[in-house]
């Protein structure tokens, strides 16, 4: 896709055009079936945003929806006057800076480690290892998580309690549960992430370190000062749409996550929808909701974007 | 050349990949590309409450023109729902020898062939959202939430039935036998008397009770508590004799066992908290749901209830297993639960896999659940709240439903007693035993026979609780309804969930508008103000619960006790009980 759009503007006469056409159709035959796929799952279902600014009905097509009170805005005037709403609001942005600031590091101190270690088939057995979690689905970890955190008959509390400390509850107190989620969600995905930082670092040039050597850096110096500036775009990239994901949440893992007892801080946007939307019949705020996140996200990652191209990095385009 | 070669059969079995695909596209799409048809079929089925109005007038006759002894001259078609509880070893809720049984009878008396569509039990709700929102929902569907009619009403999707009922009466004499005007006008909107929803019967008012294990009181020689002190002094004496009680598992023991849904399962104890005098008007205005959370003395309940969790009597991990969990029936099953409250006839449910079954099984003849009444009342009395006869399942049509007569006459096909009962008790030497005594006992049944459902309830959807064509022998019958378990057990249990009963009453104020709209919220904020109240230290009790409770309050919990008070003032005045 990048090629082909890269070698358009060089194209400028018809005869020339002709003959990059006949050269060339075949790829942009392969290129229409995924831009049809973006058509009809991503752009046509958008006519539906209208449903946020509508009156929702079950009967009537979403056309004939009266629009709503307040020049359509009702629903987004009775989002923010909501008290669930401002929670989980508050709630996604914790939770994701959280995990930016805690999980967004992690892996490439894994990447730095783990290409710091000499015998190649023990890091291979590391990096295996540490990425397995990244399959498991958010459920699973759960119930992993119950039978190892859960108070009283949890597998770590029992070891706490049998060594004469007293029981901590991971799963049931705010504060806990909020290092659980971000720690489980560290673990899974750390392994992971790191596996893009170590192509990029294997794309470093190798005369680098040998003339460092020779000038008598030292590993820790080495990985300062030619693999972390080597991996620079690379962590940029990545930062900016983790940025642009900052209101976003996936729905599984603090669904699967939360209980009763913390939905406080538990209960983010995406659990918010599911709850107010689809099993309380509200679709037409929590539409709104969707469409408030999304285009707070886009806000976000054109800014992280037109910010990293001020610092001198390369942005995503 | 070759290349171009190669580059042409990829793209071609790309397209044919993604044609392939687009089969399951077009399936899961399929809500979005069918809602221009409902609106098609919205524009044809507008009319029909237009026609029914017109007949209104004409005569009974009329409308029932197209009948001749009740049935159509050309077939009809309708489609009902079914839930899908998706049971061990159960069979296709949809077709099965009961589910023939039904489309041969419909055919043969009124010529109306019965399709069944099933929706997952667990989440009914977004199922049917889902089916209304296509255009495909059911003509008859079920639901147990009234508060999600009324939301599909407020969108023009269901159909009012107060027509039909009246003008097709003479053509089901079964349905209005059976359920009656209370049941039949139990939703009627007193001012524009519209009727979204029919009220299915409970033939059972029976609602909750309280159990313990027979056999730990036997071993401790302790006797059925009758006071809620009695109660305390027993969860004591089983946790300190968990060791002769579970032996090696006496870390496991839980002396009273809830689950996240508090209210519920702990029913027996929080209504022993309310003023037994409690006025009809405070107990209408508090009653939104039926887990008394707002009623006057549940704060103190929970209170006890607080102590007892922070004196080790309860389950630590009760609020982090939600609904349809096994975790909690596991732990009963496998012996560790000393009591616990649930539905009056909980442990005697689903034969060979029934609680006490399995207890009978793994621990040994004597160990069994055996119902208590333990929490006595400020007057001494053991009020329990229990069902009326509504309350249940609620029967709608959607707004697609185009046959609404077919589908009247089979709610009145359905109601027969009849046909009740063989759905009810099925062959004689397949899912019943003819006892000596008359009285007729469920046997467990598998393969095709199986009831999905206990006593098929998912087919008899105008009755919930055996209904038999002879009175005597539904009474005689009752106890011997629950495979593998002792019928003593069940009357006793039957008994004690009638002691100082009281009915639940028919407050209709019409829509209180605050209900609408709410859907689960409400009940998921009050299953956090349960859970958190009972897990806080207990110096922090009063400021969770009252923290709590705000934010439920402010969430539309004020609001519709607001609107209850002021309809019942409008309706009865001053008044403080029901006429």
């Amino acid at each position: 896709m990048a090629k082909a759009k890269t070698s358009k503007p060089a194209v400028k006469k018809k005869g020339v055009t002709r003959a990059y056409w006949k050269r060339y159709w075949q790829l942009y035959f392969l290129l229409a079936l995924p831009l049809l796929y973006l058509l009809i799952f991503k752009y046509i279902p958008m006519i539906y945003i209208q449903i946020a600014f509508k009156k929702y009905s079950i009967v009537q097509s979403v056309w004939e929806m009266p629009w709503a009170k307040n020049h359509g805005f009702e629903y987004f005037i009775k989002a923010f006057g909501n008290n669930d709403f401002r929670r989980a609001l508050r709630n996604t942005i914790v939770l994701n800076l959280l995990d930016l600031v805690i999980g967004f590091p992690a892996p490439i101190i894994f990447a730095l480690i783990l290409n710091e270690l000499c015998f190649k088939r023990f890091k291979k057995v590391v990096q295996t290892v540490a990425y397995m979690p990244h399959f498991l689905s958010w459920v699973i970890i759960y119930s992993l998580a119950i039978q190892l955190f859960a108070p009283g008959e949890g597998l770590v509390n029992m070891l706490i309690e049998r060594l004469g400390g007293t029981s901590i509850p991971f799963l049931n107190d705010a504060a806990h549960w909020i290092g659980t989620y971000i720690g489980v969600g560290v673990w899974q995905n750390f392994g992971w992430g790191s596996i893009v930082y170590l192509a990029a670092i294997a794309g470093i040039n190798s005369e680098l370190y040998e003339a460092a050597s020779v000038d008598g850096a030292g590993r820790f110096s080495k990985m300062w000062h030619i693999t972390l500036p080597g991996i620079k775009p690379t962590i940029v990239v990545l930062l900016i749409m983790n940025l642009g994901n900052i209101l976003g949440s996936n729905f599984d893992r603090p669904f699967a996550f939360q209980n009763n007892l913390v939905m406080n801080v538990a209960d983010v946007i995406s659990t918010y929808v599911y709850r107010t939307g689809i099993k309380g019949l509200q679709f037409s705020l929590t539409t709104a909701v969707g469409l408030f996140q999304s285009v707070v996200g886009v806000i976000f990652l054109l800014t992280a974007n037109w910010l990293s191209r001020k610092l001198g990095e390369r942005g995503i385009w | 050349m070759k290349k171009k070669l190669i580059a042409i059969l990829l793209a071609g079995s790309m397209v044919a990949l993604t044609a392939c695909g687009g089969g399951d596209a077009g399936n899961t799409s399929a809500p979005s590309t069918d809602a221009p048809a409902t609106d098609a079929q919205g524009a044809d089925t507008a009319d029909a409450p237009e026609a029914a109005d017109t007949s209104d007038a004409a005569t009974d006759a009329a409308a029932t023109g197209e009948l001749t002894d009740g049935k159509f001259a050309e077939t009809r078609h309708i489609t009902v729902e079914v839930y899908d509880r998706g049971n061990d070893g159960g069979s296709d809720p949809t077709n099965n020898m009961y589910t023939e049984y039904i489309k041969k009878g419909m055919l043969e008396d009124h010529n109306v062939e019965v399709e069944f569509v099933k929706v997952p039990r667990w989440t009914e709700v977004e199922e049917i959202n889902n089916l209304l929102a296509a255009g495909t929902a059911p003509d008859i569907c079920v639901t147990y939430s009234y508060p999600t009619i009324l939301t599909y009403a407020d969108m023009g999707g269901v159909q009012d039935l107060s027509g039909y009922v009246e003008d097709y009466k003479s053509e089901l004499t079964n349905l209005w036998d059976w359920l009656g005007e209370t049941n039949m006008y139990w939703d009627k909107d007193p001012v524009d008397g519209t009727i979204w929803a029919i009220e299915g019967k409970m033939a059972v008012s029976n609602r909750i009770n309280t159990f313990v294990r027979k056999d730990w009181l036997d071993k401790l020689s302790l006797q059925a508590p009758t006071t809620t002190e009695e109660f305390e002094a027993m969860l004591l004496a089983f946790e300190e004799n968990k060791d002769t009680l579970l032996g090696a598992d006496a870390d496991k023991m839980v002396p009273y066992s809830v689950s996240f849904d508090v209210g519920w399962r702990a029913a027996t104890l929080i209504e022993s908290f309310i003023d037994p005098d409690i006025t009809d008007k405070e107990y209408y205005i508090n009653g939104y749901d039926d887990r008394k959370l707002t009623q006057n003395g549940t704060k103190e309940a929970v209170r006890l209830l607080n102590k007892w969790y922070n004196q080790g009597l309860m389950w630590d991990n009760f609020a982090l297993y939600s609904s349809g969990d096994t975790t909690e029936d596991d732990m009963i099953k496998a012996g560790y639960v000393g009591a616990f409250t649930h539905n009056w006839d909980y442990p005697f449910r689903n034969g060979a896999d029934s609680i006490n079954a399995n207890l009978q099984r793994n621990i040994g003849e004597e160990a069994y659940f055996i119902a208590i009444d333990p929490f006595d009342d400020s007057k001494g009395t053991h009020t329990k709240y229990v069902n009326s006869t509504a309350g249940d399942r609620k029967i709608f049509f959607p707004i697609t439903n185009d046959e609404p007569l077919a589908s009247m006459l089979y709610l009145d096909w359905i109601s027969d007693p009849e046909h009740i009962q063989y759905l009810q008790i099925g062959d004689e030497g397949v899912t019943h035993n003819v006892l000596e005594s008359g009285a007729i006992q469920t046997v467990a049944a598998t393969g095709d026979p199986i009831m999905n459902s206990g006593m098929n309830i998912d087919y008899t959807i105008t009755c919930n609780g055996l209904h038999f064509t002879d009175e005597a022998l539904t009474k005689l019958s009752q106890a011997y309804n629950y495979a593998e378990i002792d019928p003593d057990v069940v009357s006793e249990a039957d008994k004690i969930a009638q002691t100082d009963a009281v009915p639940a009453k028919n407050v209709n104020v019409g829509i209180i508008e605050a209900e609408a709209n709410i859907g689960d919220t409400l009940s998921a904020k009050r299953d956090q103000v349960y859970d958190n109240a009972v897990i806080a230290s207990e110096a922090d009790f009063d400021s969770v619960w009252d923290s709590m409770m705000a934010d439920y309050l402010s969430s539309g919990g004020q609001a519709i006790m607001d609107e209850r008070a002021e309809k019942w003032q409008a309706t009865f005045g001053d008044a403080d009980m029901l006429p």
